[in-house]
């Protein structure tokens, strides 16, 4: 039930809902691609799904993973406009730390600082919530291999693995699965796990060129997308393991 | 641009109500419960952490925070929302010590907190705040537990609970409330309060303790006095054995 303007903006329905803020998370289901994150022993993955709708578009420019810091970076899921404005405040936030602090940003931080400006979001009526959720990951010398996800709603939470977007419930199901024996995987099994969560709930194989995979590891901390080759180095590994 | 809401969003409806405000409460009402339990030596806070997901590193999610060394503070509701008031009320403690020299009492700093939260119930283009705190202190006067709503409204109690659970788990502290109980009862009892509400196996990963006075004492100021701190896995451990 609603009551007013509660379904327009940013205040309380009569149950205590925030409509808008729900309306925010459909938006991202509707995206129409899935993100997957895994956090293993010693490093941390991110794949996603590359859609190209038209051929003439130019593949090189369409991407849903950003670099953040040089040891930060982050998959978005939901409208790319809002991301694309996430990310853009995101890097000022952390580019701000280092001037001030005179070191690099952690991610929990990191994740924090986007989850406040979330939340204002949520309680001042002029600003709308943004349609979209950011995956963070990065490599911390004092905690390890950290994966954190940031919602419309201000919540954010550090993750063993999660998903996010069109796909997110039957990936996150797979993952559980995956992971209820808490095993401590390796670089390469994590980027295998990544991977194969979303072809099993997207049933599909994929071509090196239909997704993008970033990665942070102990030995190289900083934040990097895979090339092509690597990631059809990986898929022939799943491959040749079946 | 946010010159177009310079009106309040909380206005009275014809029979004298502040909706937004009941529908704050609403919000609450459905949040995970949280008790606080004041005892003759000490307090403490406690609070259910409810995680969707076996995937969630639970590690990373703190309810139960301190604000300073002699105040600490649960919440039941909207996470996000508490966030920015445990922000402003650190630093609101920060900022009395900065004049005075000592962190303030519990009494000082709730009202700032409260200020807050009813800025946001009449200031233009804003929502109240979906969160009611337990913020449990020691200070000159002894120990001292108020809850927080959000309306901004505050008082002082020697036991209460909020959240969903919050009508049985008062009846529950009525019966088992009495004014000379000690720090390590008043834990007990917070415990048994907690489990009557509680869905699935309570765990010490489940449940998040904070206590102040009693044993929880540490070196700050110049002197041994009380110092809000959260149990330990190992110590909540113990304490539901004996339960068990």
């Amino acid at each position: 039930s609603s009551a007013g303007y509660d379904r327009h903006i940013t205040i309380f329905s009569p149950e205590g809902r925030l409509y808008q803020v729900e309306y925010a998370f459909k938006a991202i289901s509707n995206s129409g691609i899935t993100t997957v994150g895994v956090r293993g022993q010693d490093s941390v993955v991110i794949v996603t799904q590359k859609k190209i709708p038209d051929k003439l578009l130019d593949p090189s420019t369409v991407t849903h993973i950003f670099q953040l810091t040089p040891y930060v970076g982050c998959v978005m899921t939901g409208l790319i406009a809002d991301a694309r404005a996430q990310v853009t405040r995101a890097r000022q936030e952390a580019a701000d730390f280092r001037y001030k602090f005179g070191y690099e940003i952690s991610t929990d931080m990191l994740a924090k600082r986007v989850a406040n400006i979330n939340q204002v979001y949520t309680q001042h009526a002029a600003m709308r919530p943004l349609g979209v959720s950011m995956i963070l990951i990065g490599y911390d010398e004092e905690r390890g291999p950290q994966l954190f996800k940031c919602d419309p709603a201000g919540y954010y939470v550090g993750y063993k693995a999660t998903a996010a977007g069109a796909k997110q419930q039957e990936s996150l199901n797979h993952l559980e699965k995956k992971l209820k024996k808490d095993p401590n995987l390796n670089f390469e099994d994590t980027v295998e796990l990544a991977i194969n969560t979303l072809s099993s709930v997207l049933s599909a194989d994929f071509k090196a060129t239909e997704i993008e995979v970033a990665i942070v590891t102990r030995e190289d901390p900083k934040f990097r997308t895979l090339s092509v080759a690597e990631i059809e180095a990986h898929l022939q590994r799943i491959v040749e393991k079946d | 641009m946010s010159d177009r809401y310079s009106f309040s969003l909380t206005t009275f409806s014809p029979s004298g109500k502040l909706v937004q405000i009941e529908y704050a409460l609403n919000a609450v009402a459905q949040g995970v419960t949280s008790i606080g339990i004041k005892a003759t030596n000490g307090i403490v806070i406690a609070t259910e952490k409810k995680t969707a997901s076996p995937l969630i590193d639970d590690s990373s999610l703190e309810k139960v925070a301190n604000v300073c060394p002699n105040i600490g503070i649960v919440y039941s509701g909207m996470g996000p929302d508490f966030r920015v008031l445990l922000a402003k009320a650190r630093k609101s403690a920060q900022k009395y010590k900065r004049v005075y020299n000592e962190y303030p009492p519990t009494g000082i700093l709730v009202k700032e907190v409260a200020s807050v939260m009813q800025e946001f119930t009449q200031s233009g283009g804003v929502r109240p705040f979906g969160v009611s705190l337990l913020i449990a202190g020691y200070d000159e006067t002894g120990p001292a537990l108020y809850q927080v709503d959000p309306s901004g409204s505050y008082w002082a109690w020697k036991a209460s609970a909020i959240g969903k659970n919050m009508v049985n788990a008062k009846t529950f502290l009525e019966k088992r409330y009495n004014d000379d109980m000690e720090l390590e009862d008043a834990v007990h009892t917070s415990i048994l309060t907690l489990k009557e509400g509680f869905e699935g196996q309570m765990t010490e990963n489940s449940i998040e303790i904070g206590i102040i006075g009693g044993e929880a004492t540490g070196f700050t100021e110049g002197k041994q006095q009380p110092f809000f701190r959260k149990l330990t896995p190992s110590e909540v451990k113990d304490y539901l054995a004996n339960i068990a």
